[in-house]
């Protein structure tokens, strides 16, 4: 079993293809799993057999009858639960929307359906992928299966716990201010928030609109563009879609970093904000890797951390209130207590303030693009720490501000999290790496020549 | 800020129903607001361009109906 639970989207789709693994057994043996594991881990919010087995029954007609559709073909994937699929409800891990069934769905689920993935259930977030981790909600929160009884991050955080223990190789995530590359880096797996407008978020609850990213989450690079590939796409229905053509992202990832140049931010992490010891020297190792590589690294300084999180903060806060206002007006009581104060946040906020953190993110933009003109892709931290127990309130507190990733939603830059190590209690280290708009191909090249040097992703939660 | 303050703020946000605990999340608000515009560099001036993801579709060229397109609008139904 543990052969199919760790096996890689890029391994099971040549066996699918070939017919050496049946989709149907593959599925079986993640429901399985999960059915095992999750009153442990509670990375579902709701697991879709009935769903999952239909969708494989019909992916081993097709690949039989010789219509492979493509490296999703058959290979299992869920949803955080801001993600509408038509007919099951979307709940935002919220009483709100306990009983808000999708009528249609996401042009990402969409896309998967159409690639022939087998939809698995619905992940759990932070409420209203704000508001977490809490345990005042209608389902309990994501543990890391790192550890005894850790944060696993979030807002996408059974997205990444069901990854790292298994029970899926695929997930989306969202991202407003690092949510995809934030369980990405505490359960050391990959997360990616692809350039805004390159992924519709059509049919997704919105959390801030222009902020707002998904992003795919997997456990190995390849993996990752892979499933971005079924997910990047024009959609003229999104405000923020980009009419950008589409590479093939998996074709340059064995070109390795010979040449390139890669600017490290460590500013981000040893001076603007004092990351753990640990994770500097993971970071500072990763920078040494990728010259031992033939890459060629210098720092490079972009404007002090606090600046971007200002801003991102002032513009989640009142984009957000906006969303929740009417709620906040009539139901508040059904909000849980985390959530309601980042929402109600932004009732404080004045219009004044929020304008002047437009123009503090275009100034920001244009800072931080400039500085990229001279490399091919920036490293620095995701987390500036491990991660805590997550029934300690404060630790959970302390540590969410603690991070680099919220640079990259205010200029929309691709920006890709994975595993740089692990502490010596065996908990996940991370980087970041970030391209220029529309590069993801980039990112991934990097990010998988990194990978093949130091196999941090090979490692999986111990006992599982 | 007292209780009746705090009510008014609620109010004039269109928040009528805040229960005391409520309010109470909502001092938290102000005080945070307050420290978090003092952080906006004071620099910033009006000939700077904000950042806006909204903008017209060109109108010689039509949006392309991509095949996601075709699946239909998929709005949450309980969005306020």
């Amino acid at each position: 079993m543990s052969d199919l639970a760790f096996l890689s989207i890029a391994a099971a789709a040549q066996r699918l293809r070939t017919g050496e693994l049946s989709p149907v057994a593959y599925t079986e043996a993640l429901l399985d799993r999960i059915q095992r594991l999750d009153a442990r881990f509670n990375a579902f919010i709701r697991s879709t057999p009935d769903l999952a087995l239909a969708a494989a029954r019909q992916a081993e007609r097709d690949i039989a009858a010789g219509n492979w559709r493509g490296p999703l073909h058959g290979i299992p994937f869920g949803l955080k639960d801001i993600i509408d699929w038509s007919g099951l409800p979307t709940t935002a891990h919220s009483k709100l929307l306990v009983d808000n069934i999708a009528r249609d769905d996401a042009v990402v689920s969409a896309r998967l359906k159409a690639a022939g993935a087998i939809m698995m259930g619905k992940l759990s977030t932070h409420e209203f992928a704000i508001g977490g981790p809490s345990f005042d909600l209608p389902w309990p929160p994501a543990i890391n299966p790192w550890g005894g009884r850790h944060f696993p991050g979030g807002s996408s955080s059974g997205s990444g716990v069901a990854l790292a223990a298994g029970m899926l190789p695929a997930a989306l995530g969202t991202d407003t201010g690092g949510s995809v590359r934030n369980p990405a880096s505490l359960c050391a797996i990959v997360g990616m928030k692809p350039t805004y407008g390159l992924v519709s978020r059509r049919g997704v609850f919105p959390l801030a609109n222009s902020l707002d990213h998904v992003g795919p989450m997997t456990r190995t690079v390849r993996d990752n563009a892979l499933l971005l590939q079924v997910l990047a796409g024009y959609d003229g229905e999104d405000p923020g879609s980009a009419e950008v053509a589409i590479p093939d992202y998996a074709a340059g990832l064995e070109a390795g970093v010979k040449g390139l140049r890669i600017g490290l931010v460590r500013h981000f992490y040893a001076q603007d904000c004092d990351a753990d010891p640990e994770q500097i020297a993971a970071l500072d190792q990763a920078a040494e890797v990728l010259r031992s590589l033939g890459a060629r690294v210098h720092e490079v300084r972009l404007a002090p951390l606090e600046q971007y999180a200002t801003a991102t903060r002032i513009i989640i806060r009142c984009e957000a209130f906006a969303i929740h206002r009417s709620w906040l007006a009539t139901r508040p009581e059904d909000y849980g207590d985390l959530a309601r104060q980042r929402i109600l946040d932004g009732a404080a906020m004045s219009a004044a303030d929020y304008i002047d953190a437009l123009r503090l993110r275009a100034r920001l933009t244009r800072q931080t693009l400039a500085a990229f003109a001279d490399i091919n892709v920036g490293l620095t931290a995701s987390n500036m720490d491990p991660t805590c127990p997550i029934d300690d309130a404060e630790a959970c507190a302390r540590l969410y501000p603690r991070q680099a990733r919220q640079p990259f939603n205010i200029t929309g830059q691709p920006a890709l999290a994975m595993p740089a190590g692990f502490t010596r209690d065996g908990l996940p280290l991370s980087l970041q790496l970030i391209g220029h708009p529309f590069q993801e191909a980039m990112v991934y090249r990097v990010a998988e020549a990194y990978e093949r040097a130091t196999a941090w992703t090979e490692r999986h939660p111990p006992g599982l | 800020m007292s209780k009746a303050e705090l009510a008014q703020i609620a109010a004039a946000a269109g928040l009528p129903r805040l229960g005391d605990k409520h309010l109470d999340q909502l001092q938290m608000a102000v005080t945070s607001a307050r420290e978090l515009a003092q952080k906006l560099p004071k620099d910033l001036h009006w000939s700077e361009e904000l950042s806006l993801t909204f903008r017209l579709p060109r109108p010689t060229s039509p949006a392309p109906h991509s095949e996601a397109n075709s699946e239909g609008h998929a709005k949450t139904k309980g969005t306020p």
